[in-house]
């Protein structure tokens, strides 16, 4: 029958496993497993660089998802996360609720969050399915701003005291940069699996197609549901781990700047791919740390840089392994073709060119 | 009078587009396990018929039904669901995807179920299905293609598969031998013929020589309105076919 299907009983499972793509998370994930033994003070890149990094890289990851597998562009994300730490103060702090409680109940309500978007916004398409997403997030920030008995307005929820479950003491910052590391991975375990699920391909071939999909008989608009709504509980898993890096929650993290932040992380980390968005992460925390060090024009820089991925990165940064294989492939192609036709002119010269073609 | 025997029955079907009326009070019936032949010159309003029928469009006025049920109001995945698969006169494949996977995603997992979650490589009697879904549009050794990579009568071909993977009662063809070579053409005919006798068959074919010999009866369409029918010896013979065709009005 088909080869693939003989070629897939065949191969050994782990061989399957080993990619260039999967090398390079492998690399990144030792990495990040050992930043904290490296690193010459803890207590300023534990929380400043890698969590950050973390946080950011896990709700932009959810944009990406959605974006890559879906072919929408959500504005909601940072919102989602921000429902979710809004959600853990309110009840860790505000009602004295226990923690682990807390936390359940305020993933469900990021995620819950997604699917009302979703009812609302995945009739549309592009543009509009970004401004609606944009303006919703609009209305949870004005609401956040002043509905005083639940999110405390403008001075926010706090303090949201780091858990300490005993076994785990999140209040020890490498305990706690591991336990965002482990949300991380899960995290993006969850969109790598589902990519590869029938609900996984399904997707993909609504981004493709949708009247096509619908000619099949599946529900386009209850998929993209779906989708939206996993893409809010892995913001929300960002959201939690925002919540206990800052130990407070305020409207600022549901601002159109935060926003806008998640938006420049997946781009620089690039769009299209979904680990991508640690390394666009990881340079946006740099730049908000040490960039006041060189210029006060800091935003400035940040949208230099911004500018100058989209240029010359467009796939973004993760581009850039790509792009340098390219380079080198051309070469040798190059060098390849340039040798063929040397051959071919020495055929030519000994007659035996025109024969050669006959053949063919 | 709808029965369970009729596959397709449109009643007084009108559709307007703001100001144009693309389809024009058209009543027709297909029988369980009928080819029937549209044709008909470009504008003629057969592909928006085929729409109306898959439920891409809701009518202006008209009803229609399939094998005895109305289905006026039903949407596009309601009906495939219902047994309707179609093709498109443009190919709409899934082009980052698979040969393979496009098929696959046209074996359904249908409604979003506990089930749709699985991984989509650990169903092997599913991956069985698509490779002989290939094999029936000789595509068999493209599989592993991306579809963006394939050519413009693969993915025709693709479609094909696609088509005939939920295992239809009705079948829609919109132009499927668009840009197909004549060894290709004669390929497509040895298949259509070659369909289970159940399937009932609707075809649109620019192509005469594919539209008549596969049909049992065809529908000659022309300005939104269905001007004759009949069997294809008939239409053969048929004066006003040749007019439309050949641009008549001098006759």
């Amino acid at each position: 029958m088909s080869t693939s299907i003989s070629s897939t009983s065949t191969t050994p499972r782990w061989k399957a496993w080993v990619s260039a793509q999967n090398i390079v998370v492998a690399v990144v994930l030792v990495l990040a497993i050992i930043f904290p033994l490296v690193v010459d003070r803890p207590r300023f890149w534990l929380p400043n660089i890698g969590v950050r990094t973390l946080w950011m890289g896990t709700i932009a990851m959810s944009l990406v998802f959605l974006n890559k597998y879906v072919g929408l562009l959500s504005l909601a994300q940072m919102t989602f996360a921000g429902i979710c730490s809004y959600g853990i103060g309110y009840f860790s702090v505000t009602m004295g609720w226990p923690i682990i409680p807390s936390i359940v109940l305020s993933l469900g309500i990021g995620s819950f969050a997604g699917w009302l978007t979703a009812l609302i916004a995945v009739r549309t398409k592009a543009i509009y399915f970004m401004m609606i997403t944009l303006a919703l997030a609009q209305v949870f920030y004005s609401w956040a701003s002043q509905a005083i008995e639940v999110t405390n307005a403008r001075r926010g929820i706090a303090p949201i005291p780091r858990p300490d479950f005993g076994f785990i003491n999140l209040n020890d910052i490498t305990t706690f940069y591991y336990f965002a590391l482990v949300l991380a991975v899960i995290a993006y375990v969850i969109f790598r699996y589902t990519a590869t699920s029938q609900f996984g391909l399904a997707i993909q071939g609504i981004k493709d197609s949708p009247e096509r999909m619908s000619a099949l008989g599946y529900n386009v608009n209850r998929y993209r549901t779906a989708a939206l709504t996993l893409a809010a509980f892995v913001a929300s898993i960002g959201g939690v781990i925002l919540v206990f890096d800052r130990n407070q929650v305020d409207p600022s993290f549901v601002s159109l700047d935060s926003t806008l932040n998640i938006l420049v992380v997946a781009v620089v980390g690039g769009i299209g791919s979904l680990g991508g968005v640690f390394i666009g992460g990881l340079v946006f925390a740099l730049l908000q740390n040490f960039a006041q060090d060189f210029t006060d024009r800091y935003m400035t820089l940040t949208g230099l840089v911004f500018i100058g991925v989209l240029l010359f990165f467009p796939a973004g940064l993760v581009g850039l392994g790509p792009m340098i294989r390219r380079l080198f492939s051309k070469r040798a192609k190059a060098s390849a073709s340039s040798e063929s036709s040397e051959t071919l002119d020495a055929e030519r010269r000994a007659g035996t060119h025109n024969k050669k073609g006959q053949h063919k | 009078m709808p029965t369970q025997d009729i596959a397709i029955s449109l009643t007084d079907v009108d559709k307007r587009f703001g100001g144009l009326r693309a389809v024009k009070n058209v009543s027709m019936e297909v029988r369980a396990g009928e080819r029937v032949s549209m044709i008909g010159t470009n504008g003629a309003g057969k592909s928006t018929l085929f729409n109306l029928i898959a439920g891409v469009f809701p009518v202006t006025a008209g009803s229609v039904s399939m094998f005895g049920s109305v289905v006026t109001k039903q949407n596009t995945a309601k009906r495939a669901r219902n047994g309707l698969a179609r093709t498109f006169q443009t190919s709409r494949l899934f082009e980052q995807l698979t040969a393979e996977e496009n098929v696959f995603i046209a074996l359904g997992g249908r409604g979003l179920g506990v089930r749709s979650i699985l991984p989509a490589r650990r169903i092997p009697a599913k991956w069985h299905r698509v490779a002989e879904l290939l094999e029936t549009v000789g595509l068999v050794s493209e599989g592993t293609r991306r579809v963006a990579d394939l050519s413009h009568g693969e993915q025709r071909q693709l479609e094909l598969a696609m088509a005939l993977a939920a295992d239809p009662k009705i079948l829609m063809l919109d132009e499927p031998a668009a840009g197909f070579s004549p060894a290709e053409r004669q390929q497509l005919v040895a298949m259509l013929t070659a369909l289970p006798a159940d399937i009932t068959l609707l075809l649109i074919e620019h192509d005469m020589d594919i539209a008549l010999q596969v049909a049992d009866r065809v529908i000659v369409m022309h300005d939104g309105s269905k001007i004759l029918e009949g069997t294809p010896d008939e239409i053969r013979a048929s004066q006003v076919v040749r007019e439309i065709y050949l641009g008549g009005g001098h006759a």
